[in-house]
């Protein structure tokens, strides 16, 4: 979910339409602004999303090996 | 540019497989995905893809539910609990009061919520009385439940805790004789918060390919694509598929809050048994908080040695991967998600229920294993 607002270790979020307060009380560790995406469950953030792709570390075997044989992913090009 | 599903089935059906691979998953959400996507019928028919115990209100013990059923029914207090658990049947005859739901209609004041924070809020709107939140879940739902008793619940809160850690009973399967799969799906949200490494030990101590996926069929593909490569290529690793989310070492503050509150120590859990180290407690210093040490007259031991399951109900096996959904006796027949028999049929991340609302409607005759 997307950050609209914070106050505290509350932070109003909005997904696909849906709005919600969400704990951020387990995101002590990390910097989370306005506009950051978070993972929610029952809730609480639990974690600040990237915008890397699904990928298999093969891949990186595979480049490092010059075998690469499909698009590798880039990991930036998506949210 | 990224890969997309399409692509990676390409590569899986590329790769040189064994006659027969069984691949388990762990998460109930992976399963979901893996049913709605249609990815069982999308692979090679070489690759089995196998649920194993992946939902928490399946394996919440049945003297749990029926604790919080007996509290709810008599004491004077407000039972809050995530809604999946509401209809969970405990070993009773149909006569009698089976689950909360129907605590809820004889009278008792149970009320269904969707986050640790609607239990804070339920207990301070009702100061006068006593508030308890029955909460079972994995690793994901039971930190936002240590991070709610970190920042200070109410006087009048307390938790009948039912949290579960996932690996160990993975590690199980492991060390059993039989574990019955080649490959481990690991989960992503437990692996959000506690980090990937809890699962090295599977391709460590158990040369399994191991691979820990999200929620989108690219996700889970690309976990499948990684685990099968291992195979062939027999070079095994811990993969992280997801890392939108899974960093190394996870989320150190849910880990923290978890760390002060809780305590890890053995479990029971439906249909299963006693697995050692897999269950969490609220450390000494909640006490006041502790449903288990407000109501200790509630704990009743002679249900532990109950029948774990409804007669004829084989949600043990199922959650264990050793029989798929539709090889229980009364999938689809007596049981539905309508009228559920077992917790598997109740529960949005139980396989019984997951496979009828993804239309498998179909029996099996072959077991699993
Ligand atoms: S189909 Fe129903 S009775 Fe059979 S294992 Fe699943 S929940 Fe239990």
């Amino acid at each position: 979910m997307k950050i609209t607002a914070i106050n505290g270790y509350e932070a109003h979020c909005e997904a696909k339409g849906v709005e919600r307060d969400v704990s951020l009380f387990m995101m002590q560790n990390e910097e989370v602004a306005v506009g950051d995406f978070v993972m929610v469950h029952v809730g609480y953030a639990i974690q600040k999303m990237t915008h890397q792709e699904a990928r298999s570390a093969w891949e990186l075997f595979d480049q490092a090996l010059g075998t690469a044989d499909i698009p590798l992913t880039t990991g930036d090009d998506h949210v | 540019m990224s890969v997309t599903a399409r692509q990676w089935l390409e590569r899986i059906r590329a790769l040189d497989l064994p006659d027969k691979v069984r691949i388990m998953n762990v998460c109930g959400g992976h399963e979901r995905s893996i049913t709605q996507a249609g990815l069982r019928s999308a692979l090679p028919s070489s690759i089995e893809l196998i649920p194993g115990p992946g939902c928490p209100v399946c394996v919440c013990p049945e003297e749990d539910v029926y604790q919080a059923m007996q509290l709810a029914l008599r004491e004077d207090l407000i039972l809050v609990a995530f809604g999946d658990m509401l209809r969970v049947p405990v070993n009773l005859p149909k006569r009698e009061i089976r689950s909360l739901e129907q605590a809820r209609a004889a009278g008792a004041d149970v009320r269904p919520i969707a986050s640790p924070t609607e239990a804070t809020r339920i207990a301070r709107d009702n100061p006068d009385r006593a508030v308890v939140f029955f909460a079972a879940g994995f690793e994901t739902t039971t930190a936002p439940v240590a991070a709610m008793l970190a920042e200070g619940a109410p006087d009048n809160l307390s938790v009948l805790l039912s949290g579960r850690l996932t690996w160990p009973a993975v590690a199980m399967l492991l060390d059993s004789e039989e574990a019955g799969f080649q490959a481990l799906i690991a989960p992503g949200h437990v692996s959000t918060v506690m980090g990937p490494e809890e699962w090295e030990f599977v391709v460590r101590d158990h040369n399994i390919p191991a691979a820990v996926a999200g929620f989108t069929p690219e996700s889970l593909l690309a976990a499948m694509y990684s685990t099968l490569r291992q195979l062939q290529d027999d070079r095994r690793f811990l993969d992280n598929c997801y890392p939108e989310v899974v960093r190394p070492g996870g989320n150190r503050s849910a880990q923290r809050c978890m760390a002060e509150t809780l305590e890890v120590t053995a479990a029971n859990w439906r249909g299963v048994g006693v697995i050692p180290a897999s269950g969490y407690a609220l450390r000494s210093h909640l006490a006041a908080h502790n449903a288990r040490t407000l109501f200790p007259s509630y704990e009743d031991p002679e249900r532990k040695r109950i029948g774990q399951m409804p007669a004829g109900c084989d949600c043990s096996r199922v959650v264990l991967g050793k029989i798929y959904p539709n090889q229980c006796k009364l999938y689809g027949l007596a049981c539905t998600p309508r009228s559920p028999i077992g917790p598997c049929m109740v529960s949005d991340e139980g396989a019984c229920r997951i496979w009828w609302a993804g239309g498998v409607r179909d029996r099996a005759d072959t077991e699993v294993a």
